[in-house]
């Protein structure tokens, strides 16, 4: 592994068996998961390139054990890494050695619906998806959809900050939570915000959105609810030229048009989706841009003719309009298939996720082929054109010695390209491991140093996830002390009023 | 020498000075020269804010107006990036040229405050005062991409980025909206900015009691016409003068208001479907854009509440509640103290005017707040009000240790606006 954990405590490995049987006396049963065979399942998340199991698994059922886990963690000086549905794509639930692997798993329960006040109250362990299913019969909706919808957890959404197609009109999970209840490494519970459209005081659980498990563990959340939209329909359009495809985004959102979703896919991944479920995309295009609309029928009709008319402007080469559901779905089929579909023409493949100014995307791209031709490996890339969302697919095989590592330097290429260009590491995967040693790329010491004091604020002796986010630990002591400006300070003239 | 010390008379707290920084550099020095001398600071940009709160023991200001340059405009990627003490009025005229909007639409405390200026673009963040349109785009908080501010360490840090989609570190962003200047100095924040609608159109229904007009936007808000906004503004007594809503509501008339906005067809379209939706609640009339526009900015901006008019004595509280517990809420506080009120956000806002009491009917506003899981500023008051009233609603104990802990993590020695947030720290 290029990536190191933090040293593991040979104290508390010693103790584990003690530690194992007092977990059990929290949660009792089946909660407690302590044989190699078993706890297998959850070395590693969706970053499966890093693997370790834990020391122990816990799978608590209430509020009350997750405290009391905690707790006894806490007091025993023991790590503990939370864990959703193990989707993470950056290894933000990557087990520790010596450390207790905290599963939200059987929180499945979805407290309250209320269709009043829009918002659903649901325990973490429920599924994104489930959220909406189980509020569809009243055509209503939860609105951010990652790719791993139908299994990843929204306990893990709130920790990620997760994003998704339609993020670009509807926001990122962090504009869609309303409130939470949390439990902190002391055994604290706390409720934060609630059915209200704002909390009182500092924004809590804005923080607590896309911490990556690193300040409290998540036991139930309050999400907003949106009627569905009447009517969807998308275009799919071809370019010769990426520059050009890049253009027709600009001048759409330029005209002041907001599209449910809006799409890029390069040419290696337009030949592999095509290949793979035949959506009937072009192949001769450079890109393919899928545009989406939705709204009232009326208005949809009206903003497919105006998106229509810009890409033609834009010299487009192909253009089709869906003029069914089913039509619609095939467009975006090739599209939610990318990342299967490259991993049929490539042994593995790393999934990067930097976001770039809309503007940058064709010195993005141009930089992407340098760097592929560097590294002497091939990339696709789809993109969340409409909000810059970058995703350069590597193609590597793990069991070529060199070609992980080659495909690691790569990425991280990308993402410095990324920030080099005004962007920023990660756009919707979070920072986990896969990008933690590249945060000295995008923030200062001083900026992080702020950034882990506050880490301290919620869990002082960091035990909450530690070896994610940050490249250095830090003592919260060191971080708090405050400078010594030694007296005499050289001070500017400054205007006086 | 330190001129600090020659420009603010730290010894007996009785000269006030105004520190009137030109960058971020002098914000750090400033700051650290305050930490030397263990001297807190009053952070302004306009002060068109400075009465929310409570009065705060400082004797020296940090004024941030001159940082009032637009760093970067860039339309096309929906991001603006400015110097915190940018003037507001001149930025929403500037994106405004571009056709562009802050979708939160912040209020303007001006009129309800009784300042002249309409503030600066930190005071905006600061506060995180959102209008009409928060129950469908978001606060400040969803608007504010990134950061540049110097803590209380007296150091520049950056969060954020300027682009929509991060997720890169803690969001920072989130916790310096509606901060209140306690956290941090902002120094230059990016911003996204949205593209104006085409087309607005309000239905109205009028004479509606506060239970069914919340019966009426709750229906509204929970139909598939993305309603932009849903007001109501109860039968007054108090209101029968000049209230600020111009000729659309007859004088103190009970008005429960739609808004719809986007292309033209589609905002027409979805009045008429929603004309249909609610004819239970009576038959709905429609106002158009330029009128709509000039409703929703009354209400934005609390005018029938305006200082300058027959309200301007009595305190006025913001209450945030779950929508559908709005009008009980309303109700019964209107019944207890005699007070006015206006409901945004489909309930989930109260603006209450309560006649004037040393107390500012703080347990009666409290209790009833309490009791449906919301809470309630005290948005103006005397200042011997505030002196005696918890301006910011009381928290419970946990949650104000960790936001205490939370506070001291950006700011240990307490130099930022001490004292504006609560009471006990003054």
């Amino acid at each position: 592994m290029a990536i190191m954990m933090p040293a593991s405590d040979q104290a508390v490995l010693a103790r584990r068996s003690e530690i194992v049987a007092a977990l059990r006396a929290i949660v009792p049963g089946e909660g407690v998961i302590d044989s190699l065979a078993e706890m297998r399942a959850y070395e590693s998340d969706g970053l499966t390139a890093y693997r370790q199991p834990p020391m122990v698994v816990v799978l608590p059922d209430t509020t009350e054990q997750v405290s009391l886990v905690l707790k006894y963690c806490a007091a025993q000086g023991i790590k503990v890494v939370p864990r959703g549905s193990g989707t993470s794509l950056s290894g933000g639930a990557l087990p520790l050695e010596d450390g207790v692997l905290l599963g939200l798993g059987k929180f499945k329960r979805i407290r309250e619906i209320d269709f009043d006040n829009r918002v659903v109250v649901t325990e973490p362990g429920v599924t994104n998806l489930a959220i909406s299913q189980a509020v569809a019969h009243a055509g209503f909706y939860y609105a951010p959809d990652p790719s791993s919808q139908i299994a990843c957890s929204i306990g893990g959404n709130v920790a990620e900050n997760s994003g998704g197609v339609h993020c670009l009109k509807y926001g990122m999970t962090t504009n869609n939570v309303l409130g939470c209840e949390i439990v902190l490494m002391s055994g604290e519970i706390l409720r934060i915000g609630g059915k209200g459209c704002e909390n009182a005081g500092y924004d809590l659980m804005g923080v607590i959105t896309g911490s990556e498990g690193l300040l409290g563990v998540i036991t139930e959340i309050t999400v907003r609810i949106l009627q569905k939209p009447e009517t969807a329909r998308a275009l799919m359009v071809g370019f010769a030229e990426v520059e050009a495809a890049g253009e027709c985004v600009a001048r759409i959102i330029g005209a002041g048009i907001i599209p449910g979703g809006m799409e890029m896919m390069d040419k290696p991944a337009i030949h592999a989706a095509e290949a793979f479920v035949h959506a009937g995309y072009p192949l001769d295009v450079e890109a393919l841009l899928i545009i989406e609309l939705d709204g009232p029928k009326i208005e949809v009709d009206e903003l497919i003719t105006r998106v229509d008319a810009i890409a033609n402007a834009c010299g487009s080469t192909t253009c089709q309009i869906s003029t069914s559901e089913a039509e619609r779905n095939l467009f975006w089929a090739g599209r939610k298939a990318a990342f299967p579909a490259v991993g049929r023409i490539s042994p593995d493949y790393l999934c990067m996720d930097g976001t770039i100014p809309r503007g940058a995307l064709p010195k993005a791209l141009a930089r992407i082929r340098e760097l592929s031709e560097k590294y002497q490996l091939g990339c696709a890339n789809v993109f969340h054109a409409g909000d810059g969302n970058l995703h350069p697919l590597i193609l590597y095989d793990a069991n070529k010695p060199g070609e992980i590592e080659r495909a690691e330097a790569f990425g991280a290429d990308i993402l410095r390209a990324c920030v080099e260009f005004g962007g920023v590491l990660t756009g919707e995967h979070g920072v986990g491991i896969e990008k933690r040693d590249l945060m000295g790329d995008m923030f200062s010491e001083i900026d992080l140093n702020q950034q882990q004091r506050l880490k301290c604020a919620f869990d002082a002796q960091g035990l909450l996830n530690p070896g994610k986010v940050f490249p250095t630990l830090h003592r919260c002591a060191e971080l708090g002390r405050m400078h010594v400006h030694a007296g005499k300070l050289a001070f500017p003239d400054l205007p006086r009023f | 020498m330190n001129e600090l010390l020659s420009l603010v008379n730290f010894d007996t707290g009785s000269v006030v000075d105004t520190l009137k920084v030109r960058d971020a550099k002098d914000v750090e020095e400033v700051v650290r020269a305050a930490i030397a001398n263990e001297q807190p600071l009053e952070i302004i940009g306009h002060g068109s804010k400075r009465s929310i709160g409570h009065a705060m023991a400082t004797n020296a200001v940090l004024d941030v107006s001159a940082l009032n340059a637009v760093t970067a405009y860039e339309p096309n990627e929906l991001i603006i990036t400015l110097q915190a003490g940018a003037p507001l009025a001149d930025v929403l005229a500037l994106i405004d040229a571009k056709n562009q909007q802050f979708a939160f639409e912040p209020v303007n405390t001006a009129p309800l405050l009784g300042t002249p200026a309409l503030g600066t673009i930190g005071g905006m963040i600061a506060a995180g005062l959102a209008g009409p349109r928060r129950i469908r785009a978001g606060g400040a908080r969803d608007h504010l991409l990134g950061a540049h501010a110097v803590s209380g360490f007296g150091d520049s840090f950056k969060t954020g980025g300027k682009v929509v989609k991060n997720v890169t570190g803690y969001d920072l962003c989130k916790l310096l909206a509606g901060s209140w200047g306690t956290l941090s100095v902002m120094t230059e924040v990016t911003l996204k900015v949205m593209p104006k609608p085409e087309a607005e159109r309000t239905l109205l229904l009028r004479g509606l009691e506060d239970a069914a007009a919340n019966k009426a936007m709750t229906a509204a808000l929970g139909s598939p016409f993305d309603v932009s906004a849903a007001a109501h503004l109860p039968k007054s007594a108090f209101r029968a003068k000049a209230d600020g809503l111009g000729d659309v509501v007859g004088q103190g008339e009970a008005l429960t208001a739609l808004r719809l906005e986007g292309i033209t067809a589609s905002a027409a379209h979805r009045a008429g479907s929603l004309r249909e939706l609610l004819a239970p609640f009576g038959t709905a009339t429609l106002i158009e854009d330029m009128a709509s526009a000039a409703l929703w900015a009354a209400i934005r901006d609390v005018l029938p509440f305006a200082a300058s008019g027959g309200l301007g004595a009595w305190p006025v509280w913001r209450i945030v509640c779950p929508p559908a517990s709005g009008a009980a809420l309303g109700t019964q506080l209107a019944r207890e103290t005699g007070g006015d009120l206006i409901y945004d956000w489909g309930g989930g806002l109260i603006w209450a005017a309560l006649p004037p009491k040393p107390d500012a009917h703080a347990p009666a506003v409290r209790e009833r707040t309490n009791a449906v899981g919301g809470h309630a500023t005290l948005i103006r008051a005397a200042e011997e009000v505030r002196r005696d009233v918890d301006v910011f609603h009381p928290q419970a104990p946990g949650i104000a240790a960790l936001s205490e802990r939370v506070r001291a993590s950006f700011d240990p020695k307490t130099i930022l606006n001490r004292g504006r947030l609560t009471r006990s720290a003054c």
